[in-house]
C-alpha cells in the first residue's frame, strides 16, 4: 500500500515539477500583460532591435519602449539614474565592459532566465545577474566598393598604415567610445611588439567620429574609402544597396553583449519576459537573420564568409583600466 | 519716452495699489532668483566637489587644478575664442550686407531676401551643420565636386572639417539674428544726416562709409557681441564638425567630460562650464551696454518717417545678386540638401544616379515610429506651454522694470539675463545638480526641461515685450484704476491686450527655439520626456540619416504652422 502511495507521490511531484515552468510562464505572461510595457535601454541599433520589439509585441501584445544610445552615453544615463535613485529602465543590454561597471554600481538585479539553460554552464554569471553572452559585435575594416576594389583593399590592420590611406580611414574616437577603446587595447595581444607603433601611426592616419555608426555612414557616403566598424553593417546597409564590404581579418576581434534586469524595475515581469524572449533560440535566430553574430553554434548572419571567420572574443576592461587607456589614447588620438 | 517719468508717484487708486506692489515684485524676484541662482550655485558646487551627481561631498579645488594644469585647456580656450570671433564677424558682415540691400536700397526681390531671417529659425541648427558636411566634405561634398570640375584639382579645395569650416557654418547659422538686429536699426535710422551728406555732395559709398556705418556702430557691436556669446556657447555645429577636424571647443569639452567619458565626470564638466560662464558674463554685460545705446539712439530719432531708399541704378542687380547669394547659402543649400537626405535610401551625396533610387521610406518610417511620435508631442508641449509661461513671466518682469520705480528692479533684469550667459551644456549640469534631490518630482521628468527652457531663454521674451511696453501710455492703466480695477485686472484686461504684438513676437521666437532645442535637452531628458532635439542627434548617430532629414523637415513645418497660428492670433484687428 505504502508503495502505491509513494508512487503516487513521485508521480505528483514529477508532474508538478514538470508543470511548474508552464504555470510560472503563464503567470509571468499574465502579470507582464498587466504591466503593459517594458522600458529597455540598449546600444543595439534601432533597426535591428525592431525585430525583437515586433516579436515581443506580436507574441505577448506588450509594447517595448526602446531607448537606443551609444555605449558610453548609455553608461552615463544608467549610472546617473541609479545614483539619483530614479532609474527609469527595466532592462539594459550592451557590451560586457560597461555591463560590468553598471553591475558593480548596483544597477542590476538577479534574474536567471529559463532560456539560459541552453547556454554552456561556463558562460553563466556566477552571481546570476548578467545573462550569458548572447551576441558578439565583430569589428573589422569596412570599405566602399565603389572607391576600393577588393584586390586593393587592406588585407590586415597593418596595411591601414600605408601612406596611400592617410586621412582616408575613419574610426570612432577611442577617448569617447568605449567599444573602440576596448578593441584598441585588445589589439595588444594580437600585434605584440608592433602594437604601440601601430596605435600611434593609426592615430596619425585616421579621421575620428563619435562611434561605429557614423564611421560606417561616412564610408557608405564615400567621404572616406575605409573605416573601422562593425561587420554586420555590410549586411544591414547592403540590403539598402550601400556599396560596402569588409576585410576578412585573421583573427577578427569581437566583443560580447549581455542583458540584465534593473535592480528596481518598474515593470519586473514584462522585463523578465523580454529577457526570456531575447535570449531564447527564437530571439537569437531573429537577431542572426537581422545581421547579428549570435552565440549559437552553427548559426551565422547572412554575411558572406561569416561562418569562416576566426573570431576572437575580446577581454573586458574594468573602470580603472578604461580610465588608464582613455588617457593613453587621448595622448595620441587627440593630437592635431 | 522715459520709463522713469511714467513712474512718478501719483495720488489716487493708482498710487494705492502701486504702494502695495512691492510684494508681488518681491515674489517675482524670489521666483527668478530661484530659477537662475539655484542652478548657478549648484554648478559651482558641482565644480568644487569630486563626488558623482546627487551625492554630498567635501569641497575641493581638485577639478580646477585638473582643468588648468591640463595644457590642452589653453588650446581649447584659444580655439573657442577664434571660433566665436570668426563666426560672429562673418555673421555681422553677411547680415549687414543683407540688411542694407533689403532695407535701404531699391534692389529687386527684397521681400524674398527677408526669408533669410525667417526660415533658419525653424530649421534645427544641427541639421544645417549636417547638410554642410555633405556640401563641403573635402572628398565628396557637392560644392567641392563642382569646384574640382571647374578648377581641375584632385582634392577639396574647401574643407568643412577645419576651424574655418566650423566658423563658416556657425557664421551662417548666426546671420539671421544679426540681420534682425541690424535691419531694425536701419529702419529706425534718421535719414536727415545721410540726406545732409548727400546735399553736401557726398556719393553713395562715401555716405555709407562716413555716415551710415558710424550710425550703425551700436547695432553692429550689439549683434557682434551677442553672436560672439552664442557661438562661444554653441554645441550644435561643433557636435557634427569639430571631432573629425580634431578641434576641441569648450562646449565639446564639457560634453566629452560629462557624457562621453568613461566613467562620466560631471564635476570636471561643471568646472569647464564655470570658466565659460565667467567669459560669457563679461560679453553679455557688453551686449547689454551696446543694446542700451541702440535703444537710446532709436528713441532720440523716433519720429514718423520712412528711411530714404537709395537708388542703386544698374547696381541694384548686383545688390540683389549679393543678397541672393546669401539667401542661397543660408536657406536654399541646407534646406535642399536636407530634402535630398530625406529621400535617399542611405546617407550619400545626391547625384543624378543616386536620385534614381529616391524613396519616401524615411517619411513612412518616422510616421510609424512611436518614439518619434512621443518626442514630437513632448516638443510641442514644451514649445506651447514653455513659450506661454516664459512670456507671462517676461511681461511681469517688463512691467516691473519699465513701469515702476521699485528699488532694485534692475536686479530682476540681471537675474533674467544670468542663465542666458550659460552655455546650454553647462546650465544643464547646474540644473541636474539642482533638481536631482529636489523634494518635488522634477528631475527625470518633462518639468525639468520646461524649467530649463523658460529660465535660459527668458531674455528673448523679455526683450520683445519690453520694446512694446515702453510704448504703452500711462493713461490706459490709469483709466482702469480709476474704474476700480486692481493690478491683476488691469494687467490682464488692459496691458496684456496692448502688449499683444510684443508678446506674440516673443512667443514665436521662443516656441521655435523650444521646438528644436538641443544642447540643454541632451543632458536633461529621459526616455519618458525625450524631445526632438536629442532624438535627431541619436537618429544621426544611429545611422538613420534619412529619418533625420525627414524629421527635420517635419519639425520645420510644425514650427511654421505655430508661427502662422500665433501671427493670426496676434493681429491687432481681432
Amino acid at each position: 500500500m505504502w508503495r502505491r502511495w509513494a508512487l503516487c507521490g513521485v508521480v505528483w511531484i514529477a508532474t508538478a515539477a514538470g508543470l511548474q515552468p508552464v504555470h510560472a510562464q503563464t503567470d509571468l505572461v499574465a502579470r507582464a500583460k498587466q504591466e503593459g510595457r517594458v522600458a529597455v535601454y540598449g546600444s543595439m541599433e534601432s533597426p535591428i532591435f525592431e525585430v525583437i520589439q515586433a516579436l515581443y509585441r506580436d507574441k505577448y501584445g506588450i509594447s517595448v519602449e526602446y531607448f537606443r544610445l551609444a555605449t558610453n552615453r548609455l553608461l552615463d544615463r544608467v549610472l546617473t539614474e541609479v545614483r539619483a535613485g530614479k532609474p527609469q529602465f527595466d532592462v539594459v543590454l550592451t557590451n560586457l565592459s560597461p555591463m560590468l561597471i553598471m553591475k558593480r554600481e548596483g544597477a542590476f538585479g538577479k534574474y536567471t532566465s529559463p532560456s539560459y539553460e541552453a547556454f554552456p554552464a561556463s558562460s553563466l554569471d556566477r552571481e546570476g545577474i548578467l545573462s550569458p553572452p548572447y551576441r558578439a559585435v565583430v569589428i573589422s575594416i569596412l570599405y566602399n566598393t565603389r572607391l576600393v576594389r577588393a584586390a586593393e583593399a587592406p588585407k590586415a590592420l597593418g596595411d591601414l598604415l600605408n601612406e596611400k590611406w592617410k586621412g582616408k580611414v575613419v574610426m570612432p574616437d577611442p577617448t569617447q567610445h568605449i567599444t573602440s577603446a576596448v578593441w584598441l587595447s585588445n589589439l595588444q595581444s594580437v600585434m605584440g611588439s608592433e602594437y604601440r607603433s601601430f596605435v600611434e601611426r593609426l592615430a596619425a592616419q585616421a579621421v575620428l567620429v563619435d562611434s561605429f555608426d557614423p564611421a560606417m555612414q561616412k564610408v557608405v557616403a564615400g567621404e572616406y574609402p575605409l573605416g573601422l566598424s562593425y561587420v554586420k553593417y555590410v549586411y544591414v546597409m547592403g540590403k539598402q544597396g550601400a556599396p560596402l564590404d569588409y576585410v576578412r581579418l585573421n583573427p577578427v576581434l569581437a566583443e560580447v553583449h549581455n542583458v540584465a534586469i534593473a535592480a528596481r524595475p518598474l515593470h519586473p515581469n514584462a522585463a523578465r519576459l523580454f529577457i526570456d524572449l531575447l535570449t531564447s533560440r527564437l530571439g537569437l535566430l531573429a537577431l542572426a537573420q537581422a545581421g547579428e553574430f549570435v552565440l549559437v553554434p552553427g548559426i551565422y548572419p547572412p554575411i558572406k564568409d561569416a561562418g569562416a571567420l576566426h573570431i576572437r572574443l575580446m577581454r573586458d576592461l574594468d573602470e580603472q583600466q578604461l580610465g588608464r587607456w582613455r588617457g593613453e589614447f587621448g595622448a595620441v588620438f587627440r593630437k592635431r | 519716452m522715459k520709463a522713469g517719468l511714467l513712474a512718478l508717484p501719483r495720488a489716487g487708486p493708482a498710487a494705492r495699489w502701486r504702494s502695495a506692489f512691492p510684494l508681488p515684485a518681491v515674489g517675482l524676484a524670489v521666483v527668478l532668483a530661484f530659477l537662475s541662482l539655484y542652478p548657478t550655485a549648484m554648478l559651482f558646487y558641482g565644480s568644487l566637489t569630486t563626488v558623482p551627481l546627487g551625492h554630498a561631498g567635501k569641497l575641493s579645488f581638485a577639478n580646477y587644478v585638473t582643468a588648468y594644469t591640463d595644457p590642452g585647456t589653453f588650446t581649447v580656450l584659444l580655439d573657442s575664442f577664434v571660433f566665436a570671433f570668426g563666426a560672429s564677424a562673418l555673421s555681422v558682415l553677411l547680415a549687414l550686407a543683407l540688411a542694407w540691400v533689403t532695407v535701404r536700397t531699391n534692389a529687386p526681390l527684397r521681400s524674398v531676401f527677408e526669408l533669410t531671417a525667417i526660415i533658419p529659425n525653424i530649421l534645427p541648427p544641427l541639421l544645417i551643420a549636417i547638410s554642410w558636411t555633405l556640401l563641403l566634405s573635402p572628398s565628396v561634398g557637392l560644392l567641392n565636386v563642382m569646384l574640382r570640375g571647374i578648377f581641375h584639382v584632385a582634392q577639396g579645395p574647401l574643407n568643412i572639417y577645419s576651424l574655418p569650416g566650423l566658423v563658416f557654418v556657425e557664421g551662417l547659422i548666426l546671420t539671421p539674428l544679426a540681420f534682425l538686429i541690424m535691419s531694425g536699426a536701419l529702419r529706425n535710422m534718421d535719414p536727415a544726416l545721410e540726406e545732409s551728406a548727400r546735399t553736401a555732395g557726398a556719393g553713395h559709398w562715401q555716405v555709407i562709409r562716413q555716415v551710415t556705418l558710424p550710425l550703425m556702430r551700436p547695432a553692429i557691436l550689439a549683434a557682434a557681441t551677442l553672436n560672439f556669446v552664442r557661438a562661444l556657447e554653441s554645441f550644435d555645429t561643433p557636435a557634427i564638425i569639430a571631432l573629425p577636424a580634431r578641434i576641441e571647443l569648450f562646449t565639446t569639452k564639457i560634453f566629452r567630460e560629462a557624457l562621453a567619458a568613461y566613467p562620466p565626470n560631471y564635476n570636471l564638466a561643471a568646472t569647464y562650464g564655470v570658466s565659460l560662464l565667467v567669459v560669457a558674463l563679461i560679453f553679455v554685460a557688453l551686449y547689454r551696454r551696446f543694446t542700451s545705446r541702440v535703444e537710446a539712439f532709436a528713441t532720440i530719432t523716433g519720429r514718423g518717417y520712412a528711411p530714404h531708399a537709395i537708388d542703386l541704378g544698374p547696381w541694384r542687380f548686383a545688390g540683389a545678386a549679393v543678397a541672393g547669394a546669401i539667401l542661397i547659402l543660408i536657406v536654399v543649400l541646407p534646406v535642399g540638401m536636407l530634402f535630398f537626405i530625406s529621400i535617399l535610401p542611405f546617407y550619400q551625396v545626391p547625384t543624378l544616379e543616386t536620385l534614381q533610387h529616391a524613396t519616401l521610406v524615411h517619411y513612412t518610417r518616422i510616421f510609424h515610429n512611436d518614439r518619434v511620435y512621443r518626442a514630437l508631442l513632448h516638443s510641442l508641449f514644451l514649445a506651447i506651454s514653455g513659450a506661454s509661461a516664459a512670456m507671462l513671466l517676461a511681461s511681469l518682469i517688463a512691467y516691473v522694470t519699465v513701469k515702476t520705480k521699485i528699488a532694485g528692479r534692475g536686479v530682476l533684469e540681471g537675474l533674467t539675463f544670468l542663465p542666458w550667459a550659460f552655455p546650454g551644456t553647462a546650465f544643464a549640469i547646474g540644473l541636474l545638480w539642482a533638481y536631482v534631490n529636489f523634494p518635488l518630482p522634477i528631475y527625470a521628468t518633462i518639468w525639468i526641461l520646461l524649467i530649463g527652457y523658460v529660465t535660459r531663454f527668458l531674455p528673448y521674451g523679455l526683450r520683445s515685450v519690453t520694446s512694446t511696453i515702453i510704448q504703452i501710455h500711462r493713461e490706459m492703466e490709469e483709466a482702469a484704476w480709476t474704474s476700480g480695477a486692481g493690478f491683476l485686472a488691469t494687467f490682464r484686461r488692459v496691458l496684456i491686450p496692448l502688449m499683444r504684438p510684443g508678446l506674440v513676437a516673443g512667443w514665436i521666437v521662443l516656441a521655435t527655439i523650444f521646438m528644436r532645442e538641443f544642447s540643454l535637452s541632451l543632458f536633461l531628458y529621459t526616455p519618458s520626456s525625450e524631445p526632438v532635439g536629442p532624438l535627431l542627434y541619436y537618429l544621426w548617430l544611429d545611422g538613420q540619416a534619412g529619418s533625420v532629414g525627414a524629421l527635420g523637415l517635419l519639425i520645420s513645418v510644425i514650427s511654421a504652422v505655430l508661427i502662422v497660428v500665433a501671427r493670426r492670433y496676434g493681429r491687432l484687428d481681432r
